[in-house]
């Protein structure tokens, strides 16, 4: 792999970088597939289920067909066919206004036959609960046991015991999922808000069952995914072929309820858990009976227990299915719930042998953990925090407002793979860097033109880059925080070889070889003299009228893979009103190479807020008569606002030695379990479940009171 | 089907919004012989967006973020909760802040309603929008043209507003992304320069 390598002195790579599309995005220029406007296009409705649970009995589309401005009607499920929950699609509708395709899906006529449905995980473990589910309603999975586990708890001076839970959220998308969709004859052009193109247009021509030669997606700005946004999906499907209906081009975006209801949701998690300690602070074993919920049909795994070395352990997994929307990859799937359930515990337990929370992760890490950061960020974070400030479990301060400190730890993957791309270095001089990614805002454009401009020497205006289309070279969906690491060394690879070639028609013009001949500066010169050489144009002007055209794809050597970081938070409880508010967070992490220092630290700063929204705010609330959400909307599904948020620092570890990784994910990890290790430093009492609201912080002060959450 | 506030409030028409949103005086012409009755069926309505007259003709019905977005291609600012709560659709009419998803267009006749798209000059962005720009405000953008709008407003309100005048005034806008910490950042940096 000696070709291809990161500059040892790079001049873009590793500073902070502008976006590119930042004038776009604040002057509202930038098009978003909700600002697809074509000509003709008209607008398409879904009528879903209002019941979490029934059969369809009929579907009368007359009614919708006759009314004013209609265009297309679609029945989508067949009378016979259950809906499994609210919000399931059933049928749609286009016409020439929003307004009217809103009034005539009013009046499909669906007649349901309502059947029994569970709202909750402990209505679907109810011993009478109705069979619901085709397979039962729960499935378990297969037993990870390593070592005797009472031979490890009999090494144990301490056991807690108990049981930890964390809520099922909402990726709430600013931009709501959906697409504009218009036919050219057997032809199907979509504008998607997507995190991948090229897999929508498998998605398209599946589910359409057209070519995918047949499907060009189109995502030139996208309003937030966070791994929600990867198919179509049914309302993608359905905008098809009312576009087909009608022959005029179709917007169909989802409104904020059906976002809610239908679009995924981070899946709830909740173990008991039996662990056990030395007396002198060492793990001994670890028994964990977990289950969770990814609502109608979907898996709810995590993993458990979370980085810290228990040396015997043994963990079963239920997934238990309810009536309810199912779950989507989010953010670190899996990854908060299962920090949360193993972080507070280790609070717990560090209490039982007297030791600090620090000095007690310290001592359990894992053996073996390539790459892990861990111990070095602990010393690094506790120093910068001032963590030598922090009492003992329970503020002894008077007063109704109490203060304390929580610690936290985590890991991610982030390795890249296959991405391709193409560059053009044309007769004018000018570059074109084309590569069918997408930027679902962490800064993918701005990252493939600065990987171009360092390598060809060029000031980032000289590139021009070109993404988010299926016409482009293929790169996946952005997701599991692999797009840097996918993106970037295919970039590089790609003009590397544009340059040679580059190169090889400068060298004889200067009487070199072409190995020894560096761009630097918007100069083609000599390695060991810069004064011999040509500026970039007058090089390029020896290409003539075939442009330099040169694919390439990702390699190996460019990126790497595994991720950690530690994040500590300071809180503060009003123990009157169960209040929490954060006040400060420290949030270390590596990512390899860092390529755009600010819209990396960017990403670091939204997993730090997305994480407060988990531990203090958002939770989705299912009635558990009815099984409605009862707060599909914004004003009750609580996020942060401007208020809210605490003062941040980052600390971005850079390692240019390990290439590009991935950093979307890893931060939004353990920021809420941080703040709960926090609540409890603060109050003395134990909230073992997630989010901590204040009627759950004041109950658990009560139990406190009242003989021990401890 | 579940009727939402703000459907309701259309289907009621402009009979129970148009007394709370006219001025005083209107207010009492219509005490003495009742609301006008409006549509349904399409009306013209006449805004002055950005210094510029748009014709349009619509339900009366239509809201604000409707009639620009999809009669005018005003697509800047955003439709999110469509309930008057995240501040996607932030624009100033006459001076304050209004969400433009739970404010019928033809309301706002006569007023001078200033979007996302109004602020910079050609090329020239206005000194909020820049800031937003050199400090990373901003990542997927969604929220953006709001907070901007919001960020304007604010400002040219408290020309040296304090951390906590900002906060205030940008409470009513909400970004998933997670870009608070550089909004302030941006507003902090752009205060002082920001002009009307």
């Amino acid at each position: 792999m000696a070709k291809y390598s990161w500059p040892e002195k790079p001049t873009l790579l590793g500073s902070a970088v502008t976006r590119l599309d930042g004038p776009d995005k604040v002057t509202g220029r930038a098009r978003y597939t909700y600002d697809i406007n074509r000509p003709g296009m008209i607008y398409g409705r879904m009528v879903r289920s209002p019941f979490a649970h029934a059969r369809v009995v009929s579907i009368d589309l007359s009614p919708a067909e006759k009314a004013p401005g209609v265009r297309a009607v679609i029945a989508w499920k067949e009378p016979g066919a259950q809906v499994m929950y609210q919000g399931d699609p059933v049928a749609a509708v286009a016409a020439d206004t929003e307004e009217r395709a809103r009034d005539a899906a009013r009046l499909i006529r669906v007649r349901y036959e309502p059947l029994p449905h569970l709202a909750s995980v402990e209505q679907a473990l109810a011993a009478d609960a109705p069979a619901v589910f085709p397979g039962g309603n729960t499935q378990t999975g297969a037993t990870d046991e390593t070592g005797d586990l009472e031979a490890g708890f009999a090494k144990a001076a301490h056991i807690v015991e108990a049981t930890y839970s964390t809520h099922v959220i909402t990726h709430v998308c600013l931009e709501t999922h959906g697409c504009v969709c218009e036919w050219d004859g057997d032809k199907l052009t979509a504008w998607v808000s997507t995190q991948g193109v090229y897999p929508c247009r498998i998605g398209f021509a599946d589910g359409l069952k057209i070519p995918q030669a047949n499907v060009r997606v189109i995502t030139q700005y996208m309003g937030g995914g966070f791994g929600s946004k990867f198919a179509p999906d049914v309302q993608g499907l359905i905008c098809a072929k009312l576009a087909q209906q009608a022959k005029a081009p179709v917007k169909l975006m989802l409104d904020r309820k059906e976002e809610h209801l239908d679009t995924g949701n981070r899946p709830s998690a909740a173990a008991h858990i039996r662990a056990g300690v030395t007396s002198d602070g060492m793990l001994t074993a670890f028994d964990g009976q977990s289950w969770g919920t990814g609502g109608a049909g979907a898996l709810s795994g995590f993993p458990l227990p979370y980085i810290y070395n228990f040396p015997i352990r043994k963990r079963t997994h239920k997934n238990v299915f309810i009536n309810a929307g199912p779950q989507r990859a989010m953010r670190a799937p899996g990854h908060p719930q299962g920090c949360f359930l193993t972080e507070i515990l280790m609070d717990e337990l560090a209490d039982r042998v007297k030791m600090d929370p620090v000095a007690f992760r310290m001592r359990n890490l894992p053996p073996a953990a390539p790459n892990a950061m861990w111990a070095e960020y602990f010393t690094r974070g506790a120093k910068a925090f001032g963590w030598d400030k922090r009492h003992a479990t329970g503020d002894p301060a008077p007063g109704p407002i109490k203060t304390g400190m929580g610690v936290s730890a985590h890991r991610w993957g982030g390795a890249g793979r296959g991405s391709q791309a193409h560059v053009d270095i044309m007769s004018d001089g000018s570059v074109v860097v084309k590569c069918g990614t997408q930027d679902i805002g962490t800064g993918t454009r701005t990252i493939v033109a600065m990987v171009a401009a360092e390598t060809l020497g060029l000031p980032m205006s000289a590139v021009k880059p070109e993404i988010g289309d299926t016409m482009y070279p293929f790169s996946g969906g952005s997701g599991g925080s692999t797009t840097a690491a996918s993106v970037t060394p295919a970039i590089r690879v790609t003009t590397v070889n544009a340059l040679d070639q580059l190169f090889a028609k400068v060298a004889p013009t200067l009487g070199a070889k072409p190995e020894d001949l560096v761009a630097q500066g918007g100069r083609i010169h000599l390695k060991d003299n810069a004064s011999k050489g040509v500026a970039w144009k007058d090089a390029c002007r020896l290409i003539g009228t075939e442009p330099i055209s040169v694919d390439g794809k990702w390699e190996d050597g460019l990126s790497g893979a595994g991720t950690s970081g530690v994040q500590f938070a300071e809180a503060s409880v009003d123990i009157e009103t169960g209040i929490v508010k954060v006040t400060r967070i420290l949030a270390i992490q590596d990512c390899g190479l860092i390529v755009d220092k600010l819209t990396a630290e960017s990403q670091a700063y939204g997993g730090v807020i997305a994480a407060i929204n988990f531990a203090l705010f958002e939770d989705r609330i299912i009635d558990r008569v009815t099984g409605q959400m009862v707060n599909p909307n914004m004003e009750w599904y609580l996020l942060a606002g401007m208020s809210d948020v605490p003062t941040i620092d980052i600390m971005l570890n850079n390692m240019p030695e390990r290439g590009v990784i991935g950093i979307g994910e890893p931060p939004t990890v353990s920021t809420a379990s941080a703040i709960a290790n926090a609540v409890r430093n603060a109050t003395g009492a134990t909230i073992r479940s997630l989010p901590l609201h204040p009627h759950k912080v004041l109950a658990a002060i009560e139990q406190q009171k009242a003989g021990g959450t401890n | 089907m579940t009727v939402s506030r703000r459907d309701f409030l259309k289907s009621a028409g402009v009979t129970s919004l148009a007394t709370a949103v006219t001025a005083a005086g209107a207010a009492e012409t219509e005490a003495q012989t009742g609301p006008r009755v409006v549509g349904p069926g399409d009306l013209p309505v006449t805004l002055m967006v950005n210094g510029k007259r748009v014709e349009l003709r619509i339900e009366p019905r239509v809201t604000l973020l409707d009639a620009i977005r999809n009669r005018a291609d005003l697509t800047g600012n955003k439709r999110v909760c469509d309930r008057g709560t995240c501040g996607a659709c932030t624009v100033i009419v006459d001076g304050r802040t209004v969400y433009a998803c739970s404010t019928l267009a033809i309301e706002v006749q006569g007023k001078q309603i200033r979007t996302v798209e109004g602020l910079s000059t050609g090329n020239a962005l206005h000194p909020v929008q820049q800031a937003f720009c050199d400090v990373d405000a901003l990542m997927c953008g969604f929220c953006t043209p709001g907070f901007v709008v919001a960020t304007v407003a604010v400002l040219e309100k408290h020309p040296n507003a304090t951390r906590e005048q900002i906060s205030r005034g940008l409470d009513g806008n909400v970004c998933r992304c997670g870009t608070f910490v550089r909004i302030m950042e941006a507003a902090m940096k752009a205060k002082g320069v920001a002009r009307g």
